[in-house]
């Protein structure tokens, strides 16, 4: 669901957790990995993975709903 | 009912800031300037939160040696644009005076205003008429903004959600809020306040069914500003008036502006007048002027439409990136890319999004950020005004409410005690209620009222007919509404904020007896000049008082 975490590269910082505008990672424990509590108020803005201080350890999985539309 | 539920806070300032984004910052860096204790209230967090939150790309701006000497000109120009036309000509002069002196401040805090050393305009014009949109990197901003705050000594509290303001016999006093982060209830004390809430957007039903926050602004603003100040007996105004928006089709994501491709059917003839290659400076300003150009052209059986990129130089494609990754686009082409769809060769089709109405009104404060109470001040999407309309009125409200809390008595009255603990109630009968209904039940539930019975056709029949579902809605709400947590309470606050929103648009909507933009009165297909007025509600003890209001033009 929207914010994938790979474990194996997260830092547990908890920089996406303080800062996820919809608080997605809401519940998640101080020095754990953040866990996606609240997948569906995901906006895809990218704050987690621009805050995220390791580049590869979060990425957005856009769901299928917002699939574009194009020709070719 | 457990009272015990929360742990209580108190929290005194001068001037209270309700809600983070740019209008919010901007006012509490003034007001703390204005040597007023600062504290800002934010749902999520400033360095992110709000509409303009991953960045922007256009910043309206009046520059007198680009745009002439003479204000009234611009002034009556924007007054004939969509925006300028609910505003009082005083507004708009008050913004377009201000403008520049804001860019210039942005620019020497580290927003880059310039491109490659000068100021760079374009977007939002048809071809040939005088363009007033700065282009800007705005990517950084909320982080700059939010830097200003603190070194100018402000006071930042994310995760926290502002429900009601307080009263006490001199006006309002301060507000009571959740911190969904530490689960508490915090009873802020003020001298004034700055309403910065932005847009409503999960109000209608969102573009993809089912997936409600997949929206074109940012799904946290709901209208809690709104929804607040309505109850506290601010004028609300134009609120029957929907607004549609146009973009990517279904990734919902504003900003139109910054495609530089044409608009073109599928046998590749382009749909507007305006341009028939890409134009990195006008883009196809179709959208612009003819929102429906979509519906109209599936309506028709000549659709879809598509954004066509090809033909863009490497150059030219550099530079349209650039400017839609400063805009919070950058998931979108994160997306693209993963997908591997070369926007080149790949047109994108674009639609109207027809069913994500948002109201065009709201709080209406005038050209020094005051509503209609004293004490109380708004600024940004809590009206209008995108970027740069936030930037400007948040200043101003910020000056305007640092110099009225210093006539308070800075926050130190007794705690209007009724209205605390009527708040605290209902807190604490969400979270103390078993079984009872989810928020997004109630969400979906306003959703389909919304969109059935006050979207696009609208009459007095159905107006009745859904007002009469809405309250029974409000009812339901109240009374079976659960939250499991601090979150979901916050959630619920939200949809009851958005049930009293949908509850004025009914009413205002049943007001104004014409057709008038979105607002189809299909009982009433006649626009009728003499109801060029704004319609101004505000809550009374009877029920809502309406007025019909002039512009000055």
């Amino acid at each position: 669901m929207p914010p994938v975490i790979l474990p194996e590269e997260c830092k547990r910082c908890g920089q996406c957790v303080e800062v996820c505008p919809s608080d997605v990672f809401f519940g998640s424990l101080k020095g754990g990995i953040p866990e996606v509590t609240y997948p569906d108020e995901c906006w895809h803005c990218n704050a987690c993975v621009d805050a995220c201080p390791h580049k590869g350890a979060i990425r957005l999985r856009i769901p299928l709903p917002l699939m574009v539309i194009y020709k070719g | 009912m457990r009272m015990g539920a929360f742990r209580e806070k108190r929290i005194d300032t001068d001037v209270l800031c309700v809600g983070g984004g740019i209008a919010g910052l901007m006012a509490a860096i003034r007001a703390a300037e204005c040597h007023a204790r600062v504290l800002i209230v934010e749902k999520g967090n400033v360095l992110y939160s709000g509409s303009g939150g991953l960045g922007n790309d256009h910043f309206m701006c009046y520059m007198p040696e680009v745009h002439g000497n003479d204000i009234e000109l611009q002034v009556m120009e924007f007054q004939r644009g969509q925006q300028g036309g609910i505003r009082d000509r005083s507004f708009i002069r008050r913004w377009l005076e201000r403008s520049f002196d804001i860019v210039k401040l942005w620019d020497s805090w580290g927003i880059p205003m310039k491109y490659e050393g000068k100021y760079e305009f374009a977007g939002h014009a048809l071809p040939g008429e005088l363009l007033t949109h700065l282009h800007y990197a705005g990517k950084n901003q909320k982080k700059v903004l939010t830097e200003q705050a603190l070194k100018k000594g402000a006071q930042i509290i994310n995760r926290t959600m502002c429900h009601n303001l307080l009263y006490d016999e001199e006006g309002v006093c301060g507000a009571i809020a959740i911190n969904t982060k530490e689960d508490e209830l915090l009873e802020i004390r003020c001298g004034s306040v700055v309403l910065g809430t932005g847009s409503v957007m999960r109000l209608y039903p969102a573009s993809t069914p089912g997936w409600m926050f997949n929206t074109r602004l940012s799904p946290t603003c709901v209208g809690d500003g709104r929804a607040m100040a309505y109850r506290s007996g601010v004028e609300l105004a134009s609120m029957e008036i929907p607004l549609i928006r146009c973009g990517p089709k279904y990734f919902s994501r504003a900003g139109k502006a910054t495609w530089a491709g044409v608009l073109r059917d599928p046998a590749g003839k382009p749909v507007g007048p305006f341009v028939d290659r890409p134009d990195n400076k006008y883009g196809d300003p179709v959208v612009d002027v003819y929102q429906d150009i979509f519906i109209d052209y599936k309506k028709s059986g000549k659709g879809p439409v598509y954004m066509d990129c090809g033909g863009l130089s490497d150059e030219e494609l550099q530079y349209m990136l650039h400017w839609l990754r400063n805009e919070g686009n950058e998931s979108f082409l994160d997306s693209l890319e993963a997908d591997r769809i070369d926007i080149r060769k790949n047109p994108i089709e674009f639609w109207t999004y027809e069913n994500e109405l948002f109201p065009r009104g709201g709080i209406y404060y005038n050209e020094d950020g005051k509503t209609s109470v004293e004490g109380i001040y708004a600024a940004g999407d809590e009206f209008f005004g995108g970027i740069s309309g936030a930037a400007v009125f948040g200043w101003i409200a910020g000056e305007g409410a640092a110099g009225y809390s210093k006539t308070r008595g800075g926050g130190e009255s007794k705690r209007p005690t009724t209205q605390f603990e009527e708040n605290a109630s209902l807190f604490t009968s969400l979270r103390n209620r078993e079984n009872g209904a989810t928020w997004k039940e109630a969400n979906i539930l306003l959703q389909q009222i919304m969109g059935d019975y006050a979207g696009l056709i609208r009459s007095e029949t159905l107006l009745n007919a859904g007002l009469a579902a809405l309250l029974r809605l409000k009812e339901k709400a109240h009374e079976t509404l659960a939250a499991r947590n601090p979150h979901e309470l916050m959630r619920c606050l939200e949809v009851l904020n958005m049930i009293d929103i949908g509850e004025i648009i009914f009413q205002a909507a049943r007001e104004r007896k014409e057709t008038r933009g979105k607002h189809i009165r299909v009982d009433y297909p006649f626009t009728n000049p003499l109801l060029d007025k704004l319609l101004v509600v505000k809550k009374t003890e009877g029920g809502p008082a309406f007025q019909w209001r002039s512009l000055k033009r």
